[in-house]
């Protein structure tokens, strides 16, 4: 029978050490993979985001190894309807009746895969171009930083970047929000037909 | 039923012979008798390979790899009914809709393609043919079965009167009529009283045959009988995109009672219906496994469950999910079947290692396309109250866009891997 992935291994390392322990197999349980905090309060999730929040779709963002913090102001966003958005605003009152906190530590703890959806050679060429202005809050690899709750856009699904910088542009995600004042200021300023090229570039980036 | 052997047992498994007990030489073509697989652990069963079953079948090795899986389901692939519609309008192919199950080999399941022909309960086995496997605990996906019996002409006529509503052949068939079907044609569509398969289907199959003939066949019309009072599902979103399509004749409180091929006719109870190419969505209920294991209700038609753990209201040990259940206020969708299968893996896994099983509630993420570019969604949220399923919220995206269709391929994307990957 083939291995199950990083699940078996990691109840397996469990199982081993709770036999050089001496520890019974319901505490190797507590191990396993339904065990991890949040993990089944995520269970909906991957549905559109992926197993362990890694969307390998263009369009539906991954949000695994997002910031705690992040995460819940984007969950409490689209529960209030700031964040405007009639599929997310259901599902982020599910989690926040769950427990927003436990689902938010689930996925910051989830490591990040890129996303396999690939771009034009040309499409990422003019996006490194045009994704200057961008480097000054997400970093010049567009990695983002915790701290100030900027997102990583690295390796991001493309189609959902293309989408957010729209919204951004119409000022239709979170308006009045002083936290992405700088963001739709500079959003107004790129032409539509640029956002395929940003988000090819950020979506090729590792 | 075509009895398993020894030979369709490895090949379709994998299994090498070491791991069937007393077992014979290989190449006996008799029927397989008694223990196929004798169990030498704790082992689940699925019956059952769509959206439910087989997300079933993965999260439980997911979740717990010392648990084996058998899954029985007797096609060799996949093929989606979300976007099948699409395929009706020749704006997609079968192929990209069809998936095979090496993913959840990989994960370690073990499946059968065969049909599940009985389960007894009392002795916890599950019948293929002669033989039956053991379960510790079984979990049944056995999707819809079609009545009929309830329209007169469809049983003896299904070669003809096609349904298209698994996806497969008759999808293919459905979509060389009405591409065969000469301009200035009518296209009868027959939809059922509802509790049936994916409750906007129906209304989604409208748009996407009405674009369909609108681009190529613009003198033909579309009349939709429809057995409810009104469109049942996104019904405003519905009626708003139906406004470019004046080819559609649709007529609600119209249930079709007979067809007849020979005179290319159906019949409501008030009026009788001439057309060119006709599409009857049958009456439905719980997959005939279901039936037989005693699993439904009074109604003879659908399963009771658990909200919680999804275990039988009628049978202790037999999980049910997907389409053949009924009570809980969440529609009969892949979303939702996906969602159960997840839920379900993570109680029987709880179960099978004497822990409590989680307290989870579904949810429901539901795209509908009404052109060739278009889309419309409805999102339902759901949380456990008192041991019961209840909607927390249900939203609707507030008008069709291609960026809703985006996001619908972006779903079908995540939710196929999800299931199968």
């Amino acid at each position: 029978m083939s291995a199950a992935g990083r699940p078996l291994l990691r109840l397996t390392l469990a199982v081993a050490v709770s036999m050089l322990l001496g520890a019974s197999w319901s505490a190797a349980e507590a191990a396993g993979p339904l065990d991890q905090r949040g993990a089944a309060k995520a269970v909906t999730c991957s549905a559109c985001h992926g197993v362990a929040g890694n969307s390998r779709s263009a369009a539906m963002p991954i949000i695994a190894g997002l910031d705690p913090a992040y995460f819940k102001k984007q969950i409490e966003a689209y529960a209030s309807g700031k964040r405007l958005s009639p599929e997310m605003e259901p599902y982020a009152k599910q989690v926040l009746d769950m427990g927003v906190d436990d689902v938010a530590a689930y996925f910051a703890a989830s490591p990040r895969q890129a996303t396999p959806i690939t771009s034009p050679a040309d499409s990422i060429a003019r996006g490194r171009t045009a994704a200057a202005a961008c480097a000054a809050c997400h970093g010049p690899q567009g990695q983002g930083d915790a701290a100030k709750q900027i997102p990583s856009l690295a390796g991001q699904a493309p189609g959902y970047l293309r989408e957010q910088m729209l919204l951004f542009k119409q000022d239709r995600r979170s308006p009045g929000d002083p936290a992405l004042a700088s963001a739709k200021a500079l959003m107004k300023t790129v032409p539509d037909e640029s956002f395929a090229d940003l988000a090819a570039y950020y979506g090729s980036l590792r | 039923m075509r009895a398993l052997t020894r030979r369709a047992f490895l090949r379709a498994t994998g299994l090498g012979l070491g791991a069937l007990a007393g077992g014979t030489a290989a190449g006996c073509t008799s029927s397989m008798k008694g223990d196929i697989a004798p169990k030498s652990g704790p082992r689940v069963v699925v019956i059952g390979g769509g959206w439910g079953g087989a997300t079933a079948a993965k999260y439980v090795r997911l979740y717990d790899p010392k648990v084996e899986v058998v899954l029985i389901e007797s096609n060799r692939q996949f093929i989606s009914c979300p976007f099948s519609n699409l395929v009706l309008a020749g704006v997609r192919t079968i192929d990209s809709l069809t998936m095979g199950y090496d993913g959840l080999r990989k994960h370690g399941v073990r499946i059968i393609h065969e049909t599940a022909t009985a389960i007894e309960p009392d002795t916890k086995r599950v019948r293929i043919g002669e033989g039956y496997l053991q379960y510790d605990r079984l979990v049944v996906s056995p999707g819809v079965d079609f009545q009929l019996e309830q329209v007169e002409g469809l049983a003896q006529n299904q070669d003809k009167v096609l349904h298209a509503w698994k996806a497969g052949p008759q999808t293919v068939q459905l979509a060389q009529q009405l591409a065969a079907m000469p301009d200035g044609g009518v296209f009868v569509l027959s939809i059922p009283l509802a509790a049936y398969r994916c409750p906007p289907g129906p209304y989604e199959r409208t748009s996407m045959v009405a674009w369909y003939l609108k681009t190529n066949k613009p003198r033909s019309k579309l009349i939709v009988l429809d057995a409810n009072q009104n469109i049942i599902s996104k019904a405003a979103l519905f009626r708003t995109a139906w406004q470019a399509y004046p080819n559609i004749d649709y007529r609600p409180a119209s249930r079709v009672i007979g067809v007849d091929p020979s005179t290319r006719e159906v019949r409501t109870e008030f009026d009788r219906i001439r057309y060119d190419v006709v599409n009857v969505i049958p009456p439905q209920r719980a997959g005939a496994i279901a039936v037989q294991a005693d699993l439904v209700g009074g109604d003879k038609r659908w399963c009771e469950v658990n909200h919680v753990t999804y275990e039988s209201v009628k049978q202790p040990g037999i999980h049910v999910v997907g389409d053949a259940t009924i009570g809980l206020p969440v529609p009969k969708s892949g979303n939702i079947a996906n969602a159960m299968g997840k839920i379900t893996a993570a109680c029987v896994v709880s179960l099978i290692n004497g822990q409590a099983p989680p307290s989870l509630a579904p949810g429901n993420t539901c795209y509908s396309w009404v052109s060739d570019r278009e889309a419309i969604a409805v999102v339902n949220a759901y949380k456990i109250e008192a041991g019961k399923v209840v909607q927390i919220e249900q939203k609707l995206t507030p008008a069709q866009s291609p960026l809703v269709a985006q996001r619908a391929i972006g779903w079908t994307q995540s939710i196929w891997a999800d299931v199968l990957a």
